[in-house]
């Protein structure tokens, strides 16, 4: 589970619009053939159709979602163990009670575990409560903040999928301040297209500002001027660079 | 298995060469706690049984020394 600390929480919403990836056991109510089972998967993998169950916080009409992969890892008698890899916003649960529906048996969910959420996965550093706990301690009581540095990531590591603008030294503390991107304060970027999200950084690689491109990259390659990233979520507080007084400003 | 986000590569276009002040900020593999917490997150293996509020509420018990005084966290299962 994702726990994001003081400004670091304004990103989270980003986190959401990656695939996610589950561990799942469904229950299948009657005898079936792992061939069978084996088509009816094949089936739901790909663009499905979901409708949303009764109780969801979405409108409930057929949405499409795309199932990246659904492997098996285990079957003992009617419980099946599979990993599956979403799009953001399947529901686990409906997608198990509709492969028991295809499967002419009925199905229902056991279990669940998430394992990934964007990027980032089980992998990338789990840590306990009480390593967490361990980790304050060892880090106010012997001034050893290694595990603690172990424990907290940077937040920028988790947004290593979006793609960035990069300004100059000059520019932070305005884009810091709410101010939009202008095309002279940037010094390089990746490509993106008009509307996309990106991570605004500095020279370091410090994420200052999460904002909505108004111009594609290539428009930015040519442009001489002009708003480029419109930002909406600051994550930098504000004097960590020095202020330029915008001298052009008449 | 991956997701499409996971290959995900980005090129870098470079307008132009510009150095960084050391002075100002810090590069984020370089960040000192104090600093890193403004811009942390924890990637935290939630005991079974117990619910994503209360594991949340536990963290920031914990951290609140160090200066955590906003814990947010991504819990929707989606099930």
């Amino acid at each position: 589970m994702p726990l994001a600390i003081n400004s670091a929480t304004k990103a989270l919403a980003e986190l959401l619009v990656g695939g996610k990836e589950y561990i799942a056991l469904m229950h299948v109510h009657k005898d079936f053939e792992l061939d069978d089972l084996n088509k009816t998967l094949k089936q739901f993998t790909g663009v499905i159709s979901q409708l949303p169950p009764v109780r969801s916080n979405v409108k409930r009409q057929y949405r499409d979602r795309e199932i990246y992969y659904l492997d098996v890892l285990e079957i003992e008698g009617n419980d099946v163990l599979f990993k599956v890899g979403v799009q953001s916003g399947t529901y686990i649960r409906k997608l198990i009670s509709d492969i028991g529906e295809k499967l002419g048996t009925g199905a229902h969910m056991i279990e669940l575990r998430r394992t990934k959420v964007s990027t980032l996965s089980e992998k990338s550093g789990l840590v306990t409560l009480q390593d967490l706990d361990d980790a304050v301690y060892f880090y106010q009581n012997e001034k050893d903040d290694r595990l603690l540095k172990k424990c907290i990531q940077n937040i920028e590591d988790a947004l290593d999928f979006m793609p960035k603008v990069i300004v100059s030294d000059e520019a932070v503390d305005t884009v810091a301040h709410g101010s939009p991107v202008a095309v002279p304060g940037i010094t390089g970027f990746n490509h993106f297209d008009k509307g996309d999200r990106i991570f605004i950084s500095t020279l370091k690689g410090e994420l200052i500002a999460i904002g909505n491109a108004v111009m594609s990259s290539d428009e930015l390659l040519s442009a001489k001027g002009g708003i480029a990233v419109k930002n909406d979520t600051v994550i930098m507080k504000t004097g960590l660079y020095p202020a330029y007084h915008r001298q052009n400003q008449t | 298995m991956r997701l499409p986000l996971e290959d995900k590569k980005f090129e870098l276009y470079s307008i132009r060469e510009e150095k960084t002040d050391g002075a100002f900020g810090a590069y984020p593999a370089e960040r000192k706690i104090e600093q890193k917490i403004d811009f942390g997150f924890v990637l935290l293996d939630k005991p079974s049984g117990i619910r994503s509020k209360t594991a949340a509420a536990t963290a920031k018990k914990i951290l609140a020394p160090l200066g955590a005084k906003k814990i947010g966290y991504s819990g929707t299962l989606e099930a």
